[in-house]
């Protein structure tokens, strides 16, 4: 009777489950269908009759900027910004958290205090000025203008800070009597103890640096530098007559997120319940 | 050089990269905006004329901006309960699941992972007036709501999309929350308490306050900074039912080129983004003690 019990209700919640991951997922699903859907079905049935890679094709080949390929070329223009600014982002967040936490030098305090204050301010107020700064040194509509004022995150510094600072000093300084130095205890022992932190760190900046819109919009104006995520919302108006290319060049912007994280997705829930705990 | 000397040396070569860039990209910004709230200028001409308090009177003045100070709240009243219930539903679900909560929860991720100008595609294609749901609600209701075209929907549809895309990223907060409780709560709640539903206000919710407390200022900042939903939807309407902060600087600053005012109405938005934090985190704090946690 119990057991009858439990699985009826084991099996209610497989059900919501579901349903509840249908309904999360459900917008993808109709995306990638009207991206393959023929030309005269899409946004006007949700299962295609037949499916078909004309928008794709016409994407890739096609365009109305002037420019051969502007979507080809956006998309690389997205791995480059977002994988430079990664980069430099978790780089430098593992660089200053370490002196932060592990380096006893005057200011160090300071510094810290201050990050907390950073981490919180709205970032809205400084786009005009950043905008002005970039123009006056001759940044304005270059690929440097989108990767300079996202290459630094408070918030990654924050993270490694508190992470380093939670090792314990017995195993740092066993390793120093062991004669190592201190590029080795760096590079031996925080960095690949840190490889679940790093995980969610360079994947959370990753995604949030390829789906930016408001700064990528202003701090470029040539198809040739603009991000896949720029494209897309610019040419909303004039590709509105071809829907389908529209879809595939959104399934064509979620794709790579995607998959970079379903790789990894193991590590950042285990990295995520660490750091939520 | 002595040892101190070294460390001093070394810690602040390290972190040189933040300090360089907290100066070029937060304290120069911070004192040119300031500055350019009290100008006004198009950024492009030479001639800038100063007129104080000018801007910050003319924003006080606008509709748009209380149009963007309401919508906030609005926006606010309508996320936060339908966030908070679907991110624990969440965790709860794929809490209670004895296989496969791993991939569930990758599904219910996944929309996290999405890009506002994307999704907002979507949307507009799934509730296009000729799209199939649409045609559906004519058939089985015989109308359809104009979706985009009225105030409220508008706003509903803002939220729902936002909603649709953070519940499963802030389920992971919950769901780490509820993994860190100690096993003994469970088992003499099941002991005390004989209904799930009891059990839940009476055991799960208030033991979950550090996760809501967590979720509610995380909700509360994001929605005093949307900007790409409306921009791709609405461009704010219909009558400034979706207007937002971010939409009138955005406006002001690159399409009508008043950076002055822009810069007056982005400090307005930060002091009320100030404002309307600390408010939610006192609330939150109080409600927290009355369940016995201390801020």
């Amino acid at each position: 009777m119990v057991s009858s019990h439990r699985r009826l209700r084991t099996g209610g919640l497989y059900v919501a489950a579901l349903l509840g991951s249908a309904a999360a997922v459900f917008p993808y699903l109709y995306m990638v269908l009207q991206s393959l859907a023929p030309w005269d079905e899409v946004e006007r049935v949700i299962w295609p009759s037949r499916l078909t890679l004309r928008s794709y094709v016409w994407l890739f080949t096609g365009g109305e900027t002037g420019l051969a390929r502007p979507w080809l070329r956006a998309l690389f223009n997205s791995f480059l910004v977002s994988g430079a600014d990664t980069l430099a982002m978790v780089a430098f967040g593992a660089m200053v958290g370490y002196a932060l936490s592990r380096i006893r030098f005057r200011g160090a305090r300071w510094i810290e205090s201050f990050l907390m204050f950073h981490m919180f301010y709205p970032a809205i107020i400084l786009i005009i000025p950043t905008f002005l700064i970039i123009r006056y040194l001759g940044l304005y509509d270059t690929y440097l203008a989108m990767i300079l004022p996202k290459a630094v995150s408070v918030w990654a510094i924050f993270m490694y800070t508190t992470f380093f600072r939670s090792m314990p000093e017995e195993l740092l300084d066993a390793a120093r009597v062991d004669g190592a130095g201190e590029w080795t205890v760096v590079t031996r022992i925080l960095l690949p103890m840190s490889t679940t932190l790093t995980t969610v760190v360079a994947l959370v900046l990753f995604m949030e640096r390829w789906t930016e819109l408001l700064w990528d919009l202003l701090a470029v104006k040539s198809y040739k530098y603009m991000t896949l995520n720029v494209l897309l919302a610019t040419m909303k108006g004039p590709y509105g007559i071809y829907p389908g290319p529209l879809y595939a060049a959104s399934v064509v912007l979620t794709l790579p997120v995607v998959i970079l994280f379903l790789l990894f997705s193991r590590r950042f829930f285990s990295g995520f319940h660490y750091i939520f705990r | 050089m002595t040892a101190r000397h070294y460390y001093e040396v070394r810690g602040w070569l390290l972190a040189s990269p933040y300090l360089l860039y907290t100066l070029v990209f937060f304290a120069v910004p911070l004192v040119w905006a300031l500055q350019l709230a009290g100008m006004d200028w198009n950024l492009i001409a030479p001639q800038r004329t100063w007129v104080g308090f000018g801007n910050l009177v003319e924003a006080l003045h606008s509709p748009r901006i209380w149009a963007a100070f309401v919508n906030t709240y609005k926006f606010l009243v309508l996320f936060l309960p339908l966030v908070l219930a679907l991110s624990v539903g969440i965790a709860l679900l794929v809490n209670g699941l004895p296989r496969g909560g791993h991939w569930f929860t990758v599904l219910f991720f996944l929309p996290y992972l999405s890009s506002g100008v994307a999704t907002s595609l979507v949307i507009q294609g799934l509730i296009a007036v000729n799209a199939p749901l649409n045609r559906w609600l004519v058939s089985a209701f015989g109308f359809s709501p104009p979706w985009l075209e009225s105030p409220g929907w508008a706003t509903v549809v803002i939220v729902v999309l936002i909603a649709w895309k953070f519940s499963g990223y802030y389920a992971l907060v919950y769901l780490a929350a509820l993994r860190s409780l100690p096993r003994e709560l469970w088992e003499a709640a099941a002991l005390d308490v004989p209904s799930a539903w009891q059990r839940f206000w009476r055991v799960t919710w208030p033991n979950l306050y550090p996760a809501t407390f967590t979720v509610t200022v995380l909700a509360t900042g994001l929605m005093f900074s949307v900007f790409t939903e409306p921009y791709v939807l609405t461009q704010g309407g219909p009558q400034l039912a979706t207007h937002t902060w971010q939409l009138e600087i955005y406006y002001q600053a690159f399409a009508n080129f008043r950076a002055g005012y822009a810069s007056a109405v982005a400090l307005l938005n930060a002091v009320a983004t100030f404002a309307g934090v600390a408010v939610v985190r006192w609330l939150m704090n109080r409600w927290g003690r009355a369940h016995g946690f201390e801020p």
